[in-house]
């Protein structure tokens, strides 16, 4: 069963005379254990596809499910469970809460879904940071880390309550390219290891060649 | 959001340190005014002047005309009265009291005075004259049937001392007394005109044969005079007055300080309350991303609400403890401050009451202002719509 299924996704953006139609009806279908890729000119639409996609904005038209169940009637806080419990993200900026340890940042995700007692997820989060290679660091502010820690730390974070699906905006964007490699190849490794889903959003073609499936969009919609 | 606990704690102790105060001067006037005037005094009896007037000539049909009320001077039969009243539940005990005019004479110099003819053993249960003797004593009062107690202000105003003998004069020739006790009310009035003699000895220096001016009433709860003066009015055709009519006034007078002080220092609360408002409202701007970040993982709206909610909860939690603290600790310096008053009452120092309502209020106070001031940047936070934000931290 796929994971994600879209169909003639439609969004506008901005008020009044400057209200652009950002997607024009898009469709795809994400199948867990792949890894897909959003490529396109700034301004193609690929964010606000991945923002719809991800539950974090509402379409103009066009419906969206997600492990199966139907999205569009669903009330903020419904969506909102289902954000937690299927969907990791993983950002251009990490996004760590500072006043926070890695490990505690890794935990927020499991502390909301509330299935696991405080020492299993201390357990799970240690865990998730050995993955990433943060095992030594676990204990450390999200500020006392570099670049390339604190977005290993979102990516362990992304993966806290085992979505189905990871979806990343520009998750190299802010590295330089041996550390953009290095958390490249986490994602897809854990993608293809873990049989979760992948999307992400690049400007890097040569990083989104390196994905299984490649979108292309041009003002709003896929190429074919 | 440190000034704004700083407000919290300082408004919280102002608060209850004003009223403590306020209230403290209250109930010490209230005190004072019972132990001299008594908590009901039956006075003038009333007649009502209703008549009846025939409908027309030769008719049998009467109708009732309302003429008002008419006050006959003091009280006929006290001991009668006095046995009604006994019967009545709450009545603790009651006194005859004559009062008149007399001018008193003394080390060549005459000065306008006011006795009160007492019955010394009933007296002392519904006043607190044993405790307003300031020089000498009641015993020697009680063993003198000429024996006076003369009012501080007068004994001073007439260089006067106790044992001296004094001349009171009514209407007739002039009746020698011999001071056995000075006493001190605290309230002006009283203690530069009254003096207490013998209710025998009143009598004919009043030309009070019979009756008495009026009888002094002392009740175990002070509270229910009101009620309790009604029940006597109507039980023995005698106006009674409560103290709460009486003093009226002066109560409205405490009543209006105490809530203009409390206005006033809500004040501070209330600019804490706004200084608060606007940290939380900088902290949500501040922590837009951290929101939007939160909220896509999976935390709800009313999740991101109660944060900052609760933010303001554990300011308000330490500013009221603390403000209790402080407020404890002003409120008995305050009562430990020096300071001599006479007037209305005697005082040689503030005079607090330490009232747990007073703290609640002030905590009362507190939360409305601060739950308010927390409750708009919790909402407007809550309010972020994460996808707005994210898509305007990308580059």
């Amino acid at each position: 069963m796929p994971v994600l299924v879209a169909h003639q996704l439609e969004r506008s953006l901005g008020t009044g005379d400057s209200r652009v139609k950002a997607l024009r009806g898009v469709s795809l279908s994400i199948e867990p254990g792949r890894t897909y890729a959003i490529a396109g000119h700034s301004g193609s639409g690929k964010s606000t596809l991945l923002y719809l996609l991800g539950l974090l904005d509402l379409p103009d038209a066009g419906t969206l499910s997600i492990q199966g169940s139907a999205t569009h009637d669903l009330d903020d806080a419904a969506r909102t469970a289902l954000r937690n419990e299927h969907m990791g993200f993983v950002f251009q900026f990490h996004f760590l809460l500072k006043e926070f340890t890695a490990l505690e940042n890794v935990m927020l995700p499991m502390r909301k879904l509330g299935r696991l007692n405080v020492d299993s997820m201390r357990d799970k989060a240690a865990g998730l940071l050995a993955a990433v290679g943060l095992a030594d660091k676990a204990a450390r502010l999200g500020n006392q880390l570099s670049g390339g820690e604190q977005q290993r730390v979102a990516i362990a974070r992304a993966l806290a309550n085992d979505p189905a699906l990871i979806l990343a905006d520009e998750p190299t964007g802010n590295l330089d390219q041996a550390n953009a490699d290095r958390v490249f190849s986490l994602l897809q490794e854990i993608a293809h290891t873990r049989g979760q889903a992948l999307l992400m959003v690049s400007h890097n073609p040569e990083l989104a060649k390196r994905c299984d499936q490649v979108f292309h969009m041009k003002d709003g919609l896929l190429l074919p | 959001m440190l000034m704004s606990l700083a407000g919290i704690v300082f408004g919280v102790a102002f608060f209850v340190v004003t009223q403590a105060q306020t209230a403290g001067f209250q109930s010490h006037f209230i005190k004072t005014i019972l132990g001299v005037n008594g908590m009901l005094r039956i006075e003038d009896r009333i007649q009502s002047t209703r008549r009846t007037l025939p409908a027309a000539p030769d008719s049998t049909f009467a109708v009732n005309i309302e003429g008002g009320v008419r006050y006959i001077p003091g009280v006929e039969y006290p001991s009668a009265i006095q046995e009604a009243v006994a019967q009545v539940p709450g009545v603790t005990a009651s006194s005859p009291v004559i009062r008149g005019n007399a001018v008193l004479l003394a080390n060549f110099r005459e000065y306008d005075s006011k006795p009160y003819g007492i019955d010394l053993a009933s007296f002392v249960a519904v006043s607190d004259l044993e405790t307003q003797v300031v020089d000498g004593s009641l015993k020697a009062f009680a063993d003198n049937p000429y024996g006076v107690i003369v009012g501080l202000r007068i004994a001073r105003r007439l260089g006067l001392a106790v044992g001296d003998s004094i001349l009171l004069q009514n209407s007739g020739a002039p009746t020698r007394f011999r001071i056995a006790a000075f006493f001190e009310t605290g309230i002006d009035q009283v203690d530069r005109e009254r003096v207490y003699v013998h209710l025998a000895a009143s009598r004919s220096l009043l030309n009070r044969p019979v009756g008495a001016s009026f009888i002094q009433i002392a009740l175990a709860d002070p509270a229910r005079a009101p009620e309790l003066a009604d029940r006597i009015q109507q039980l023995t055709g005698h106006g009674t007055m409560a103290w709460q009519e009486r003093e009226k006034t002066w109560l409205q007078v405490f009543s209006v300080l105490r809530i203009s002080s409390a206005l006033t220092i809500s004040t501070i609360i209330l600019i804490s309350g706004l200084g608060m408002f606007n940290t939380l409202v900088m902290i949500v701007v501040d922590k837009t991303r951290e929101i939007a970040i939160l909220r896509s993982m999976g935390y709800t709206r009313s999740d991101i609400g109660v944060i900052f909610m609760l933010q303001g909860g554990i300011i308000l939690v330490i500013g009221i403890l603390l403000g209790w603290v402080l407020a404890a600790a002003g409120t008995y310096s305050l009562s430990r401050i020096p300071i001599r008053i006479r007037g209305i009452f005697a005082s040689d120092h503030f005079i607090v009451t330490w009232d747990v309502a007073h703290y609640l209020w002030a905590a009362l106070i507190a939360a409305f202002v601060v739950l308010i001031a927390s409750y708009l940047p919790a909402r407007r936070a809550a309010r972020l719509e994460p996808g707005d934000v994210i898509r305007g931290s990308s580059t």
